[in-house]
């Protein structure tokens, strides 16, 4: 498979009055053609600031890159101007976000905004843009494109705005889609027809998409790979099996027991993490969950754990997978503890 | 008490035994807004039972919380009345909202908004004891601390100001405040649905706790369908106003009646990759129909995959099947029932 993107040690700071807030803390994943990669965090934890860096959404300043390449293909994105950023949204990277009710232009027709990317990359005639605009309605489902092409997004509803919008990113048949938490707004029975549709692209396509969510469930459903962020740096990266049956990080283990599975008695206590995220104006120096952790050893405060590999393509930032590491809960009898960096 | 031809609109559940806390009598609640009446909660019957939690599921704009408005008097119900059955019997009406208030407390969704950033936490939990003119001023005090340190927070923390407390602690500081004047019934709108999956687990432990230690009875209401059903005793899956199917929260999940119910429960993701591949999803097409002068018959008849014509002729009564109460015209012929 080729790969479509390389992050590598990407570090983003904002500056606040109250001082420099470290987002994102060397942040690296790849990215291959086609795959459905989900990216799992708490708010805080990093998760959608790393995506909006691959589109440089935010605004710079307060926003700085401190350091690290972003690779789309040969180009790197961290030094491309905004110029050079025109060029690329929309047509090789698009994006739709959480609220559909507030990401669409009030006072234009939805036809004319599903096609003013396409009109921007290429040449269209009017006529051709419509029957584009309608090609795109039928693509996620949207009953009698023909009429509501000319039709205002309040004439719309929630999970047919983002419909929209997901047919808007998709008008330039972009190498990658970034979905930032695309169905939290939305309701249940809406939000499993926004990840069906998300699904049938990625096979009608090819595009590869990033999915940004705190939900497991929706990890469960459609990812390929998880990364699993925490404190403004990946904690674990693996296959869905792997993160799901076979996480080899605390915090990843403590997230899946704390939610109640259907089968969970009412007697059963949920496992709770106790304690808050920490504050990433004073980031910690070692692992960023070692104050939360209960395997929690000397070394985790003082220094940051590299990502060790349990099994192939799994990797997880903790010492509890070092090799003259005493508790072996962690450790995979057939990778064990092997430092790849 | 209760009027006969009522009980049979309860299930046939094992706790029937229970004491009733709260009735709700055929409540109805509409709201009159340019283009008609919105018509938020129709015709609803459900008895609260002393020490158990009942979820309420629904989707937005079913009108979960505009009936959990109506059962806390803030909205006076257009037709209907809410039966209050504790320390004191009362119909809840405008007249005894202070006593009611002393009994039946509410915990609101954000925990940002939900607290007055200009007061000390100490004040904010004292207030309702204050109001409710409850012990001396040293023995409030007292208590205050109690209190915080029943929701697991410090004394210490009292001086404070909500904005030096993170969204897990500010909403301990609510529920601390609701349980200030020693309410027996205590409604929790989306208690959890602002706060994040590692700090969820934490609130339902202690809400399940306080329910335990002060013999609390919950009104749950929620959207996270796997949180409900861990957390109620028996939930009430409402549709555009409507209580469609009541049950256990086991019965209902095992087995859901109502083609709703069943289209809400395969949509849930679950966090298990192999279950997820393997489920069948029953999609539903469309969006939930307006609320604004609805169409007679089933609230659910334009969504529905079994509907027919009766569907959107007639109201389906109410009724009891296999332990569920459940209101749907085909409910014997989709689940093969005799």
């Amino acid at each position: 498979m080729n790969k479509i993107l390389e992050v590598r040690d990407l570090h983003v700071t904002f500056h606040t009055y109250a001082g420099q807030v470290k987002a994102v803390r060397g942040v690296s994943f790849d990215l291959y053609e086609g795959e459905i990669l989900a990216i799992v965090g708490e708010s805080g934890s990093g998760k959608s600031v790393t995506a909006q860096t691959i589109m440089k959404l935010n605004p710079m300043p307060p926003t700085q890159i401190e350091r690290g390449k972003i690779l789309l293909g040969d180009k790197d994105i961290v030094k491309a101007s905004e110029k050079e950023m025109m060029a690329i949204r929309g047509k090789d990277i698009s994006m739709i976000f959480q609220d559909p009710m507030t990401s669409l232009n009030p006072t234009m027709t939805i036809g004319r905004q599903l096609t003013e990317a396409i009109k921007h990359h290429k040449k269209l005639s009017k006529d051709e843009a419509q029957k584009e605009a309608i090609r795109l309605l039928k693509l996620v489902r949207i009953p009698n494109p023909e009429s509501r092409i000319f039709q205002y997004p309040h004439e719309f509803s929630g999970g047919m705005r983002q419909r929209v919008m997901i047919a808007m990113a998709l008008s330039c048949q972009p190498k990658l889609l970034i979905a930032d938490e695309p169905t939290t707004a939305l309701d249940v029975t809406i939000q499993a027809q926004i990840i069906d549709i998300l699904k049938e692209i990625r096979e009608k396509t090819g595009t590869s998409i990033i999915i940004i969510t705190h939900d497991l469930g929706v990890v469960a459903n459609m990812a390929d790979r998880v990364a699993v962020m925490y404190g403004g740096k990946i904690v674990e990266t693996g296959s869905v099996d792997d993160i799901f049956y076979r996480p080899a990080h605390p915090y990843t283990k403590a997230l899946l027991e704390s939610l109640p599975k259907t089968d969970t008695d009412k007697n059963t206590r949920l496992v709770s993490i106790e304690g808050t995220p920490p504050d990433l104006l004073n980031p910690p120096v070692g692992c960023p969950f070692a104050g939360r952790c209960k395997y929690t050893m000397k070394i985790c405060k003082t220094q940051m754990p590299p990502h060790f590999e349990p099994s192939k393509d799994h990797k997880s930032a903790c010492w509890l997978l070092h090799e003259d590491c005493p508790y072996s809960d962690f450790k995979n009898p057939d990778g064990g503890g092997e430092n790849d960096e | 008490m209760m009027n006969k031809d009522k009980i049979k609109l309860e299930p046939v559940v094992n706790d029937n035994d229970k004491e009733i806390l709260v009735e709700i009598k055929d409540v109805s609640k509409h709201f009159k807004v340019a283009g008609g009446v919105l018509k938020a909660v129709n015709n609803i019957n459900l008895n609260i039972k002393k020490g158990e939690t009942l979820g309420l599921v629904g989707e937005s704009g079913c009108g979960k919380s505009t009936l959990s408005k109506v059962i806390m008097g803030i909205y006076p119900p257009t037709s209907g009345k809410i039966i209050y059955h504790g320390k004191k019997e009362m119909v809840v009406s405008k007249n005894n909202l202070f006593e009611y208030a002393k009994m039946a407390q509410i915990i609101f969704q954000d925990p940002y908004s939900s607290l007055d950033p200009r007061m000390t936490v100490g004040s904010i939990i004292e207030e309702g004891m204050i109001i409710h003119k409850m012990y001396d001023k040293k023995k409030r005090k007292e208590r205050v601390f109690e209190l915080l340190e029943l929701v697991g927070l410090n004394a210490e923390h009292a001086n404070r100001y909500p904005h030096e407390f993170s969204g897990g602690q500010r909403q301990r500081i609510g529920i601390a405040r609701a349980l200030a004047i020693e309410p027996e019934f205590i409604i929790c709108d989306e208690p959890i649905s602002a706060l994040d999956v590692s700090i969820q687990a934490q609130i339902i432990n202690l809400l399940y706790d306080l329910q335990k230690k002060l013999n609390l009875t919950y009104l749950f209401i929620a959207h996270d369908l796997n949180i409900v059903k861990y957390i109620s005793d028996r939930i009430a899956v409402m549709y555009l106003g409507h209580i469609v199917e009541l049950s256990t929260s086991d019965e209902l999940y095992k087995n859901p009646l109502h083609p709703y119910t069943k289209a809400l429960l395969s949509a849930v993701p679950v966090p298990d990759p192999k279950r997820e591949a393997q489920k069948k999803r029953q999609m539903l097409e469309g969006d939930v129909t307006s609320p604004i002068d609805p169409k007679p018959g089933c609230p659910f008849a334009a969504r529905c995959p079994y509907a027919t014509d009766i569907c959107t002729k007639d109201f389906p009564k109410p009724e009891i099947k296999a332990g569920h109460m459940v209101s749907c015209h085909h409910v014997e012929k989709i689940n093969n029932l005799n």
